[in-house]
């Protein structure tokens, strides 16, 4: 944009970077397109004879992948949808509704950015056992949207403090509720941020493994990270099933993001800078 | 897929209906067993799912239902599945004093004392097991035994046969064999420590070979210190190991299957192991005629594997059908379950009675058996106190990476048992 | 814009000023508490239970000798913080962590910023590095321990089989293995995932520099080097503080990498302390002492966090 000259030098530049960034996943996958004796020859830059889609199939069928897939989505959704539900009106309230003690219950929200959720598990365990959540998608959804509040309700915050007060009094005005102006006013303005939390929500909680690995105990309810590190603990002895099984676990969110990539990059950087 | 997992998720809910309304009815009864390992392979899965037929069959509207497990009780899985309460009836898991401690003291599993004298379980496994049992809780038996392990060396009949080498009968006998491999550009022994189990399995047949079967059973007792120069020895040695490259330092990060892959791929001669290997053998395509088994050679009187219970049955303290479970546990060991599983290809262990009249379904299996004839050591993963169990295995990986010497990995573990008392 | 348009939203102007009634000075009249409860409640009510009791709990714990989830716990007053100060494991997962944190800091901030930089001087091809290099933060951190594990592999990972082949050799390592090596090796995979995220924020923080003080200071003759200085890193600050608070905060909860791929292990080498709490925690059932330890990572964060927003405070001040 600013600059004179050719880009190419910067892009030879790049190519070796390139190589040793994508590297791993092009060995991954032509890995996992061998026959385990291919792969026992332990030669990187050997390709296979045959292709192994077979190795796909196979990891399918007895890593239960389709499950764990549908698993992951269900969270995802439910961990987004809660997410957004509780933290605009949250969000809302602390910054456009002036109450006693505004302050102080916005530290105790934002307190949680710092503690991380592994200083709390044994209790968080605890809570959720005692509620009957323990391996079961619902309570690993409600401890990542805890977990996910303080950075919700802190971006949706900064968010609304942007938008001038003259549209909500002018609205308090004419009588409307907050609920009201949070509905027809502050929603339909929002986009970006709520854009930005829905995809940094997404991610956290597509990659999360440490409360899947507490929580989640039966292969029927557990999410791919989780099934994956199951499956490739219990199958380790066939690396072929391995390395197909991995890329299983990630290609559906990386052709997910070349789709979207343009929206994606922009909600994720504009939401997160903007909080 | 949505159609099946939106049918699968209907018949739960009927099922859990039926468990609503039901439980009292004999006809709607649905056992949850944890276990087996690898039921989703095809070879056990055939084995697991014919007992779980004939044993539906035999109680009438009984269904059995098989959860993969997540891991064992060493990584919490088992507690976990157990406090999640939509957890298992009974379980099968890897077990030895150590790790069944750590549930019963948890208060996560049923007392099963009664039921073995009640039930004739006590004449259904070895006397001496029997006895070891009653002695380890203070008379109270929370266990049954399903598999007992037998860890020795397995080595390649075609290597050793092609470059005239054969196990000698004494450990400077058995250091020489070692530079002898390893001249040939081969690693004498493969080992995967970050695998918990499997770097006691090397260090355990160590172990005993330096010091003897009784000092390591007074060691795991707390009658005899770690520490003391009888002791010691056998972590002496690894260390030598690692010091002359005949065994890789690089190995510490290698966890089991890591390193059996050196195995069966022959970059390693040899690797300890029980009668479970040849499952993993199996999966690796590794021709498992070829595969020989082999005392560690001791100096202090006769080689023997080592071992100890391997896998048993639990009944968690929250087991919806206890009777049922126990039910379960009489059909396991019944002859006929007991022959059929010891006769399967499948089969990966040694039973916890003789059995009469058995055809070892491998010939790997047959020698493992006649080895292991003489008696079997102790194995001191699953008899040492839970909360020394964990420093043992890292204390391991230390010697291996070449960070503690034997003198000191035996002061640590010396240290932690010291606190257990 | 039409004459008759302007004309109209004149006279609404007007119309809408007249009839308004006088606004009322900001300061007066707070809204009650009871307008802004139903709105605080859904998320109040979520995080209470699921974040703020454990919070408590935690400090309850701390003193008591809980052994597992389901057995009583008894009051042992400090017992446990005793116990913490004479365990050597806790104050080397500590040193562990910062040392992760750091490493974390350098490798995947570093990358994130020199890539960005380089990047956003490109046109043609801006896009398609931009989206090559944020791959690899689409995989989950258990699913990169998994495939770092194996490209670590002594024997037949990628990582040694490549140098050998292309006769490096001796420069082949046991990269999880060596007690020196193996808290870097895990965080180079760790960081190999986070550096995409940073990279991007740099990349939009970049964006809003104003283009024409490059065009300036060009003509004023000033050379790649001091535009990077005087204008590119100073116009970044602001991402800058947030990514690296971002760093920070990733770097302590570190967690899947090190389980997934070395468990902590050689000999307690890559233990971190949040590794520490789920050996203790989940497979000694040491609740007590795993409490004093979750007490430890949180004042740890807490502290970071302050020192680095308090430093941060001065450089701009």
């Amino acid at each position: 944009m600013r600059r004179k000259g050719s880009e190419w030098p910067i892009v030879l530049g790049l190519i070796p970077v390139f190589v040793l960034i994508l590297g791993p996943f092009a060995w991954l996958i032509i890995s996992s397109l061998k026959t385990e004796a291919e792969i026992g020859r332990a030669d990187p830059f050997a390709l296979p004879g045959d292709l192994m889609w077979r190795n796909y199939l196979d990891a399918w069928q007895i890593g239960g992948f389709g499950g764990l897939i549908a698993n992951s989505f269900i969270n995802l959704a439910g961990v987004v949808a809660l997410t957004l539900i509780t933290c605009a009106p949250a969000g809302y309230a602390l910054a456009k509704i002036r109450f006693p003690g505004r302050e102080w219950l916005f530290y105790a929200m934002i307190f949680g950015l710092t503690i991380p959720v592994q200083a709390i598990v044994i209790p968080l365990y605890q809570v959720l056992f005692s509620l009957g959540l323990v391996n079961t998608l619902l309570g690993i959804t409600l401890a990542q949207v805890s977990n996910g509040i303080p950075f919700g309700i802190f971006l949706m915050r900064s968010f609304f403090m942007g938008v001038p007060d003259e549209l909500t009094e002018a609205a308090r005005m004419d009588g409307a509720s907050h609920f009201e102006i949070l509905r027809t006013i502050m929603l339909p303005l929002s986009t970006p941020a709520l854009q930005a939390l829905v995809i940094i929500c997404a991610l956290s909680t597509w990659n999360d493994f440490f409360l899947p690995l507490v929580v989640l105990i039966s292969p029927s309810v557990q999410t791919l990270p989780l099934g994956l590190v199951r499956f490739a603990s219990t199958y380790a002895s066939e690396y072929r099933l391995v390395f197909s099984g991995t890329v299983i676990t990630f290609l559906p969110i990386i052709l997910l993001y070349l789709l979207t990539q343009r929206r994606f990059t922009e909600g994720l950087t504009q939401g997160a800078l903007k909080g | 897929m949505l159609k099946s997992r939106l049918a699968a998720s209907a018949m739960a809910l009927m099922a859990g209906a039926a468990g609503l309304f039901g439980t009292t009815a004999a006809h709607a009864q649905n056992l949850v067993m944890w276990g087996p390992e690898q039921i989703t392979e095809p070879l056990i899965a055939e084995l697991w799912n014919g007992i779980k037929a004939d044993f539906e069959a035999e109680n009438s509207g009984v269904t059995v239902e098989f959860t993969p497990p997540t891991g064992t009780i060493s990584n919490g899985a088992v507690q976990a599945a157990i406090q999640s309460n939509a957890g298992p009836d009974v379980i099968l898991t890897n077990s030895g004093v150590a790790r069944v401690s750590t549930v019963v003291d948890a208060e996560l599993v049923m007392p099963l004392t009664e039921a073995y004298t009640e039930r004739g379980w006590d004449e259904q496994i070895y006397p001496w097991l029997y006895e070891e049992l009653q002695g380890q809780r203070g008379g109270e038996i929370y266990e049954v035994p399903d598999g007992l392990d037998a860890l020795g060396i397995w080595y390649h009949k075609d290597m050793f046969e092609e470059h005239g080498w054969e196990i000698p009968d004494t450990w400077s006998g058995f250091v020489d064999l070692m530079a002898e491999i390893k001249a040939e550009g081969i690693m004498p022994i493969a080992i995967g420590p970050r695998t918990a189990g499997s770097a006691g399995h090397l260090f355990g047949n160590m172990l005993q070979a330096a010091s003897g079967q009784e000092a390591v059973g007074k060691a795991l007792a707390g009658e005899l210190a770690w520490t003391d120069p009888s002791m010691v020895t056998g972590a002496v040695r690894l260390r030598e190991l690692v010091d002359q490259g005949y065994i890789d330092k690089s190995m510490a990060a290698l966890d089991l299957d890591g390193a059996a892959r050196l195995w069966f791929n022959k970059r390693a001669a040899m690797f300890v192991a029980g009668p479970w290997f040849t499952a993993n053998a199996r999966n690796a395509d590794y021709d498992l005629d070829n595969a020989g088994f082999a005392a560690m050679p001791s100096d202090t009187g006769e080689a023997m594997p080592t071992g100890g219970v391997g896998w048993s049955w639990l009944i968690p303290a929250n087991s919806k059908h206890p009777e049922l479970a126990m039910k379960w546990i009489d059909f396991v060991l019944s002859d006929e379950v007991m022959k059929r599983r010891a006769e399967d290809p499948a089969s990966t262990m040694l039973y916890p009675r003789e059995i009469e009249g058995l055809e070892p379904p491998t010939a790997i299996l047959g020698e493992i058996f006649e080895v292991a004839a003489g008696g079997v050591g102790y194995n001191p993963s699953v008899y040492l106190p839970a909360s020394v169990v964990d420093t043992y295995f890292q204390v391991i990986q230390g010697i291996i990476s070449a960070q503690l010497t034997g003198e000191e990995a035996m002061a640590e573990i010396e240290a932690k048992m010291a606190e257990a008392e | 814009m039409s004459l008759a348009g302007t004309t109209t939203k004149d006279a609404d102007g007007t119309a809408a000023r007249i009839a308004r009634p006088p606004r009322q000075p900001r300061s007066s009249s707070p809204d009650r508490i009871g307008s802004a409860l139903p709105l605080m409640l859904p998320a109040l009510a979520v995080y209470a239970v699921f974040t703020l009791a454990p919070i408590a709990m935690t400090f309850w714990l701390s003193f008591t000798d809980s052994g597992g989830f389901n057995t009583t716990a008894n009051f042992v007053g400090v017992d446990n913080y005793v116990r913490a100060t004479q365990d050597p494991i806790i104050w080397q997962s500590l040193v562990r962590t910062l040392l992760w944190v750091i490493y974390h800091l350098v490798l995947a901030g570093g990358l994130g910023l020199v890539l960005a930089i380089a990047i956003s001087r490109l046109r043609t091809t801006q896009v398609f590095f931009r989206t090559a290099f944020f791959l690899p933060h689409l995989v989950s951190l258990a699913v990169v321990g998994v495939i770092w594990a194996n490209i670590y592999d002594p024997f037949y990972g990628l990582l040694n089989t490549a140098l050998e082949r292309i006769g490096l050799g001796n420069w082949t390592q046991g990269w999880l293995s060596d007690p020196l090596l193996v808290l870097f090796s895990v965080n180079v995979a760790s960081s190999w995932q986070g550096f995409g995220l940073y990279m991007l924020l740099f990349i939009a923080g970049l964006q809003n520099i104003d283009p024409s003080l490059y065009e300036a200071a060009e003509i004023d003759g000033a050379n790649e080097w001091h535009k990077l200085r005087d204008i590119t890193l100073p116009g970044l600050s602001e991402v800058m503080t947030f990514v690296v608070s971002l760093a920070l905060i990733n770097g302590l909860k570190g967690f899947a990498t090190v389980f997934v791929m070395t468990g902590g292990g050689p000999f307690y080498q890559s233990e971190l302390i949040t590794t520490y709490i789920y050996r203790l925690a989940f497979s000694a059932q040491d609740h007590g002492l795993a409490a004093v330890l979750c007490i430890l990572l949180s004042l740890f964060a807490i502290s970071i966090t302050i020192v680095f927003n308090r430093w941060r405070a001065r450089q701009s001040a």
